[in-house]
């Protein structure tokens, strides 16, 4: 059963104020629990499928500055800082 | 029982560009956030570009410090919402899944002591916060992303070190090998951070975090002892909490935050395929590396017969060794060790002391073959010793500006012998009926030579004279 | 002047001279105006440039210069593929004015061969959804009845295609999002096998298993566009290391000879009978072409939709988080707020299909059910690639119908996120093995609704896969659009 106080908690994980949360209750419920099915799957092997890439596929290290102005398409105050709420 | 571990935080402050994009590694002294491309700053669709050096230097470090390296290594994403954090998660590495981080298991021996190496990981430094305003109310926030991305290795002990000395220690040692192996300079500000967490006997265990630098985390720790010393001693019990370093009151303070509590939701970070690392690409980079300091210290011992304590003493600082390196042969380690470890140490005891030394591997060199040769004495030699670190000046002008040729002619000895024996009638009588008060006659005749003359040379004279 | 004419033979009569590309983009956005009021494929359209483009390149057509081998064709771009200088805001709030600063490395090649991008296309909120119609800027209807959905969450690529909007379009597949609009507009939608095409630029909604996918009114056309975006990419790492290859040549060499397995569970419960009907009559025509086709029994697509809804979401979770509206994003000042009220304010402007799945993806890896959900829908991805290629000993290509259900009314499933998400049922396999799929317009229902058939080969088969798919599609007869 998920209640309304765990809908709550995931809200919290992801940085969403849920103006309804009961609208999401249900449905995540009901997901949840057909993706259950996957604990009851039977597997031969550990494997998982992941790409792979040899050390000499990596990027050299080059400093190459980035041509544009970066900050120049960005939110910023006249310092070029990005301006946050306060942390407490 | 105290018990203390580490995890410290490493920049690889010596590559040119960033762990995940081509924008410098060094964001010191930048106008805010000129450093910064779609990578680092997070926009949407950019992906992340492993620097293949930045895994290099991580397995140097690994190596260096005994770990396992895996055959492959992967990276994952740490999910928690700072406005420090572009991406709202850091590229990381975990090992929960199964080892995939760059080191693990490794260990490291200190003053007699094992330090056991939990893990080494490689992942990426956020930006920088700069807060603004006075009060609470209008404190807001300003964010610089220069430094988001820059490489970064986290180190992770084990519960291991019982005194904060010995974890002064272990980060000395840390710093020089860091530093020895051309992967980082620990002495940028904020090239080397530590956090720590203790517990006594059985209790709980407590973080230490933000402590600014090492002489810091010795006194942090201190602190942390006494404090959880004192609550077991009044039956109250220890909280297992995250503690920061408060450097104005020289205290530890609960952190209010639930830091502890974070569901961090780790996750592989599927735009960084796994990286094959291999035997091969391992053999090659310990042929890359410098030698290490065990190394290092060995080689002292054996090739050059110098005592351990002294070979240890060299072989853990790299400028010291390096200068040895440079300034020895076959014939002259002995002598060259000597005056680096017990003379020039001594002038130079402080980092920015050692910076200033104006000392070149001749100078050393050939201040060893003078001594060796019997044209300079080991006190003048250190009073030219002095005076070249000071003036950068060759050997020969010192002596002759300084006047400390080598007197050993006996005609010139005798001379001053006669002098000495006039002043001092008593001690010679003395010297007659004990041959052992002799000593303080030679220290007459080197005051009046200011140290020229040979010691060996005025000892024999002086025996005849006396006739013992 | 036709605008129905395929985007090969738009290549061959404008460098022949035989018409105007300027005049052939003009009347494309003519189009545009006067049918998307209907279709709402287009989230923005770059009428001045467009045309100052298509100018461009009919005066270097006209003074013999060299010019790129698309010339001037007009494409319309999913919005969530980056496009320097045009917004791209994957029909969100949250990047309502995002102009992004660079070109995704499909865009700067398909501009490199001189292609016109006419427009950015409708989607489902950050590619999330299956029909379009959980766009912040409201959804995009089926050209054929719009009363019904386009499919998704490419539908503005698939709609703008089948309306004649422009002549091909490029949409991104996380689970079946180029197939299902393709098979819905009765158009043809390749998902490439992952890491043939560099996802540098693509707005990641669940970066493990999505990839850019062309989408045209035919294979030829979708072989053309493919040979132009795929290849390494230095700026994205998972992009295989493997020369271009021409897929245009050899496209009409046939299936003579060739083993196709029908995919047992794709046609089983739940399937529509008209559907069931079409892929009869679709295998019986490719055995008319000279391939044998057997049955072939996958059993761990009876686990793909959980494990596909699992790690997409788990994935989602974690890309979407950059979107906190402190470096972009729509207006929202920082004053009086504290950091994390003001993200999770800023942030519930996400649709609810996004946060939905952000919720799940927070469950799925939260502490204690990571081993139970996220690692074992990743087990379950290697258990369907080792079932498909004991599947690809025994035979070269593997076939379904793309949707098991026909087209459905706008508004009819949207309230049931879990109907919704198992009608992904036959197209998810692809994004968790990896394989490339095609969907190919096969026939009407007696509705008038398309059917599409989906035609699956081994990874980096691509050249094979759309010689089968082209000799598919040579045994149709569809209508034409008569919007």
């Amino acid at each position: 059963m998920v209640e309304r106080k765990e809908i709550e908690h995931l809200g919290d994980l992801v940085k969403v104020d849920l103006n309804e949360p009961e609208k999401y209750i249900k449905q995540v419920e009901q997901i949840l629990n057909y993706f259950d099915r996957l604990d009851k799957v039977e597997f031969h092997s550990d494997d998982t499928l992941r790409t792979q890439i040899t050390t000499d596929g990596l990027r050299d290290d080059v400093h190459e500055p980035y041509g544009d102005s970066l900050i120049g398409h960005l939110k910023k105050d006249q310092n070029n800082f990005i301006r946050a709420p306060k942390m407490v | 029982m105290t018990k203390i571990g580490l995890e410290i935080h490493c920049q690889l402050t010596k590559l040119a560009s960033k762990l995940f994009c081509s924008c410098k590694a060094e964001y010191r002294n930048l106008e805010p956030n000129s450093n910064i491309c779609p990578v680092c700053a997070g926009l949407p669709g950019s992906l992340p570009l492993l620097n293949k050096k930045a895994v290099e230097k991580a397995a140097m470090i690994s190596l260096a410090l005994g770990c396992t390296i895996p055959e492959k290594i992967g990276f994952f994403r740490k999910n928690y919402f700072y406005p420090d954090l572009p991406k709202n998660f850091q590229i990381t590495q975990y090992n929960a899944y199964g080892p995939t981080s760059i080191g693990s298991d490794g260990k490291i021996e200190i003053e007699g002591k094992t330090i056991r190496i939990r893990r080494i990981q490689l992942e990426e430094d956020p930006g920088r916060l700069v807060y603004e305003g006075t009060s609470e109310k209008t404190m807001i926030t300003l964010v610089d992303y220069n430094r988001a991305g820059t490489p970064l290795v986290e180190i992770v002990t084990e519960p291991d070190f019982e005194t904060p000395k010995q974890v002064r220690v272990f980060l000395n040692v840390l710093a020089d090998l860091v530093e020895n192996i051309g992967v980082s300079d620990p002495y940028l500000e904020g090239a080397m951070r530590v956090d720590g967490n203790i517990s006594e006997g059985d209790g709980n265990r407590v973080e230490i975090k933000n402590v600014g630098s090492f002489r810091d985390i010795e006194k942090a720790l201190h602190f942390e002892i006494t404090r959880q010393q004192s609550l077991v001693e009044r039956g109250i019990t220890v909280l297992a909490e995250t503690r920061h370093w408060d450097d104005a009151r020289r205290i530890t303070v609960s952190s209010r935050s639930k830091e502890e509590e974070q569901d961090y939701r780790y996750l592989p970070e599927a735009d960084i395929p796994i990286v094959l690392i291999g035997q091969n690409s391992i053999e090659q980079i310990k042929t890359q590396m410098p030698e290490s300091i065990v190394a290092r210290k060995e080689r002292y011992v054996k090739k050059y017969g110098l005592p351990a304590q002294v070979a240890e003493v060299l072989s853990s600082d790299k400028f010291y060794s390096d200068l040895f390196d440079k300034a020895r042969n076959e014939k002259n380690a002995k002598e060259v060790s000597n005056i680096i470890t017990t003379d020039l140490m001594g002038f130079a005891d402080t980092r920015e002391k050692k910076l200033e030394l104006k000392i070149t591997p001749k100078h050393i060199s050939d201040l060893a073959d003078y001594i060796m040769a019997s044209k300079l004495t080991r006190n003048s030699g250190k009073t030219a010793l002095q005076e070249m670190v000071k003036t950068g000046k060759s050997l020969a002008d010192v002596m002759s500006s300084l006047d400390l040729g080598h007197v050993s002619d006996v005609g010139s000895i005798e001379k001053i012998i006669d002098e000495v024996f006039k002043e001092e009638e008593k001690a010679v009588a003395e010297a007659k009926q004990n041959p052992d008060t002799i000593n303080y006659l030679v220290g007459k005749v080197m005051r009046k030579t200011k140290g020229k003359a040979d010691p060996t040379t005025t000892l024999d004279i002086l025996r005849k004279k006396l006739s013992v | 002047m036709n605008l129905g004419i395929s985007a090969v033979e738009f290549v061959s009569q404008a460098k022949d001279g035989t018409i105007s590309v300027e005049e052939f983009v003009a009347k494309t956005l003519d189009r545009i105006k006067k049918v998307d009021e209907k279709i709402h494929a287009f989230i923005t359209v770059d009428t001045q440039n467009a045309l100052d483009k298509a100018k461009a390149i009919d005066k270097k057509i006209k003074s013999k210069e060299k010019v790129g081998s698309c010339f001037g064709m007009p494409v319309s771009i999913k919005d969530n593929i980056c496009t320097a200088g045009i917004k791209t805001t994957c029909a969100s709030k949250m990047l309502e004015n995002f102009v992004a600063p660079y070109d995704a490395t499909v865009t700067s090649r398909l501009k490199f061969e001189d292609a016109i991008i006419i427009g950015k296309v409708n989607l489902d909120e950050f590619a999330m959804g299956s029909t379009t119609e959980f766009s912040y800027f409201g959804p995009t209807r089926n050209p054929w009845n719009p009363e019904y959905v386009p499919g998704g969450s490419s539908g503005g690529s698939g709609a703008s295609v089948a309306a004649l909007e422009c002549l091909a379009s490029l949409g991104s597949d996380t689970g079946g999002s180029v197939r299902s609009p393709a098979s819905f507009c009765s158009v043809v939608g390749l998902k490439p096998t992952y890491g043939l095409i560099s996802r540098y630029g693509l707005v990641s909604y669940a970066n493990s298993i999505e990839q850019v996918g062309p989408i045209a009114k035919t294979v030829e056309d979708v072989a053309f566009l493919l040979h132009i975006i795929s290849g390494h990419d230095p700026h994205d790492h998972t992009t295989a290391n493997n020369e271009r290859i021409d897929y245009v040549k050899d496209l009409k060499n046939g299936i003579s000879g060739k083993k196709i397995g029908i995919i047992s569970q794709m046609i089983g419960d739940g399937i529509d009978k008209e559907v069931a009907s079409a892929t009869d009559t679709a295998i019986s025509k490719l055995q008319n072409l000279g391939a044998e086709c057997i049955p072939i029994s996958l059993d761990a697509v009876e686990h793909s939709v959980a494990a596909y809804y699992t790690i997409a979401a788990a994935e989602a979770s974690s890309n979407l988080a950059r979107y906190d509206n402190l470096r972009y994003g729509f207006d929202f000042g920082t004053e009086g707020y504290e950091f994390k009220a003001f993200v999770s304010k800023a942030r519930s402007n996400f649709g609810p299909e996004v946060t939905r799945r952000m919720l799940l993806g927070a469950f799925v890896l939260s502490t204690g059910y990571y081993g139970k959900y996220y690692l074992k829908a990743q087990k379950v991805r290697a258990m369907i690639k080792a079932q498909l290629d004991e599947a690809f000993k025994k035979v070269d290509y593997l076939v379904s119908p793309t949707m098991p259900i026909l087209p459905f009314k706008v508004g009819e499933k949207i309230d049931d996120p879990l109907k919704l998400y198992l009608t992904d049922i036959n197209t998810v396999t692809a994004n968790l093995s990896g394989i490339p799929a095609i969907s190919v317009p096969f026939s009407m229902s007696s509705s008038g609704l398309p059917i599409g058939i989906q035609l699956f080969a081994n990874s980096f088969k691509e050249k094979e896969l759309l010689q089968a798919a082209h000799a598919l599609q040579e045994t149709t007869n569809l209508p034409e659009m008569s919007l």
